[in-house]
């Protein structure tokens, strides 16, 4: 045996630029995220060549995930072209040579900031969620030592009060988006931005959701199957961005999660928010043979 | 097919990031050399918040990204951990550095004496406008001692714990991979020592400063007197797998070593970096007095320093507020609208009579 046997030749990058010992620890605290559902685990967090903030946690979960035959979709605020989408696409597919997709129907793993895709994910499929503040407790609890003791003895009490204030002052709850959400009915976790639209997609999904925030050092995840619950009180039911009934001015699609577009003339017009099933709804409306996955929504309500 | 046509991103982002290399241009290896020459404590600062001692790839860093010192350090510090770790260095002590500069602001004169090494602290910060006419900067070229002055010299805290001023905390026999790295492993608190320590190492400087100072003005509970501040230079020493022992070369460092007069002893705090940055050791240091027993929350407590003087995670987060946040900004304004709708609602059905 001599030293050149055991090693390989130099290169200047490891596969999937994460080295053996990055990738190994990243897989260790994966599953034990996955064996403990909504609870967060602390991870080394290695710099990769994006700045913090910019989707470095789903970014080192993603490299530790794929093989060169994992077709790989990146999208941001739902959109597939959104700039730093395309930044993460390119980078993945050039340390990890990944075929690219943006059908939702054709991703073995997608990457996402702030949405969840309107087409319903399969068992075969991860979806990698990019979390810039993984703490639910951070409103009611900055330190995080405190937070991490809290989530321990499932102290979520000043949860609830938040939730209740904000009913005293405002008639409503006025959480927007990271709703908090009990899984597994033991541990809170935060969605990660996701409108409030896209939480009841997360229960009892077929699919993986893997939570990742690269800065703050955080990962956890919903397995397959498994209880998300919003937190609400049983007399005050959780709502949904009013999207229901709102119709995308470009795809002429309708009852999906929507951006709104100001026009010069004080008004709004909407566009579909999940963008490549507003390109299949247009693709479909030219006659082009397009297939479509079921969605979560249907005609703009989520199904019990 | 309106979609395909707003699929410009990928296009978008290539010529931005031209746009940013067109200002700084084509360069090579000589532009590297002439900023490790001529900028050697920016070096060292770039050095020292990115954890890796290499003048070579500091200066490249700073050549490619133009001197955007956030970029550089990150560039650094993703190169960096993608790097096997070979083996671990001998620890370094105190008393072997190569010392270039040390001196003391607790005593007149000290042990080993008060060494100025080189520093602008007496210089009068005129600027040199000439060089801008026409002319040359030539520095006046330095007279030697007549006497060196020793290369080693212990530390102001062994005489005074010697003279029972100030307790040392035990020597840590941890070793080689045992040793906690802050790079391997996340960050938590109570932080272990090493983890401060390497966590403060690496600290943003002007973050450093920031939070130190407010310590410094009256927000921490501990007032400063600096010890000894020390620019050095330390040997590697690493065992070779047959067993030999041999100095992989020098590395600049720096340390503070600040004291708090109250009480019956001296506390002590300490703060060592990579490169010469005076000002980040001194106000590192003066986090780490100031550290035990402060209030949650206050800048003085660890977990709060910590987080917040890493350079590349607080710039990282302060950029990624420019990344679109149109989603969040619609569901927030939803219910911002209902709770409006409700309110209106309400009011009106148990309004009276207006007013005349």
């Amino acid at each position: 045996m001599s030293l050149t046997t055991l090693t390989k030749p130099w290169e200047a990058m490891s596969y999937g630029f994460l080295d053996g010992s990055a990738k190994r620890e990243l897989r260790r605290k994966t599953l034990k995220s996955v064996a403990v559902p909504g609870c967060q685990m602390p991870y080394a967090s290695r710099e990769v060549p994006m700045a913090r903030g910019w989707g470095t946690g789903g970014l080192q979960v993603s490299l530790t995930l794929v093989n060169p035959k994992t077709r790989v979709k990146v999208i941001d605020q739902g959109a597939d072209d959104s700039v730093n989408a395309a930044s993460i696409r390119r980078f993945i597919a050039r340390v990890a040579g990944t075929p690219t997709t943006m059908d939702t129907l054709e991703a073995d793993l997608i990457q996402s900031r702030h949405r969840i895709p309107e087409e319903i994910l399969r068992e075969d499929q991860i979806l990698v969620l990019q979390v810039p503040n993984p703490e639910p407790l951070r409103p009611v609890q900055p330190n995080m030592s405190i937070a991490r003791q809290m989530h321990a003895d499932a102290d979520y009490g000043r949860m609830w009060l938040q939730l209740y204030e904000q009913i005293v002052r405002s008639g409503r709850v006025m959480q927007g988006a990271s709703y908090p959400s009990l899984v597994h009915g033991r541990h809170v976790m935060t969605p990660s931005p996701i409108p409030r639209w896209d939480v009841p997609k997360l229960n009892m999904s077929k699919h993986l959701t893997i939570l990742s925030a690269g800065r703050e050092k955080r990962i956890f995840a919903v397995p397959p199957y498994t209880r998300v619950e919003p937190l609400v009180f049983s007399d005050v039911p959780y709502k949904v961005e009013e999207h229901g009934h709102l119709t995308c001015y470009r795809s002429g699609t309708k009852g999906f999660f929507m951006n709104e577009i100001p026009q010069d003339d004080g008004t709004s017009t909407f566009e579909v928010s999940d963008s490549e099933w507003g390109v299949k709804a247009i693709r479909k409306g030219a006659g082009e043979p397009v297939t479509t996955g079921e969605t979560w929504y249907k005609n703009g309500e989520m199904p019990e | 097919m309106a979609y395909v046509a707003t699929r410009g991103g990928e296009r978008a982002i290539e010529q931005a990031e031209r746009l940013f290399r067109e200002e700084i241009g084509p360069f090579d290896h000589s532009r590297v050399h002439e900023i490790k020459q001529s900028l050697p404590y920016l070096i060292d600062r770039v050095m020292g918040e990115a954890s890796l001692y290499d003048e070579d790839l500091a200066a490249l860093a700073l050549a490619q990204t133009g001197g955007e010192m956030f970029e550089a350090v990150l560039l650094l510090r993703a190169w960096r951990t993608t790097q096997p770790r070979l083996t671990v260095a001998k620890p370094v002590e105190q008393k072997d550095l190569f010392t270039h500069r040390r001196i003391s602001a607790a005593f007149k004169d000290i042990p080993g004496g008060q060494v100025l090494g080189p520093t602008l602290d007496y210089a009068h910060r005129i600027l040199a406008t000439d060089v801008l006419g026409g002319s040359a900067y030539a520095p006046e070229p330095v007279e030697a001692a007549e006497k060196p002055a020793p290369a080693n010299v212990p530390s102001v805290s062994a005489w005074q714990a010697e003279n029972d001023l100030v307790d040392l905390p035990d020597p840590d026999p941890t070793q080689g991979n045992e040793i906690p790295d802050l790079t391997r492993e996340p960050l938590l608190f109570p932080a272990k020592r090493a983890h401060t320590l390497q966590s403060l190492a690496r600290a943003e400087t002007g973050g450093t400063l920031a939070l130190g100072y407010s310590a410094m003005r009256g927000y921490g509970s501990a007032h400063p007197t600096v010890n000894e501040v020390r620019l050095s230079e330390a040997e590697i020493e690493v065992t070779h797998p047959d067993g030999r022992t041999f100095s992989a070369g020098r590395v600049k460092l720096s340390q503070a070593e600040v004291v708090d007069k109250k009480g019956e002893k001296l506390s002590l705090g300490f703060a060592a970096t990579f490169g010469w940055n005076e000002v980040k050791c001194i106000s590192a240091a003066t986090l780490d007095l100031n550290s035990p027993g402060a209030a949650k929350g206050s800048a003085t407590e660890e977990e709060f320093f910590l987080y917040h003087t890493e350079g590349v995670e607080s710039s990282g987060f302060c950029i990624h507020f420019k990344l679109p946040h149109y989603v969040t900004f619609q569901s927030s304004l939803d219910a911002m609208r209902d709770a409006k709708a409700k309110k209106a609602a309400q009011s009106s059905s148990s309004a009276t009579e207006p007013a005349e």
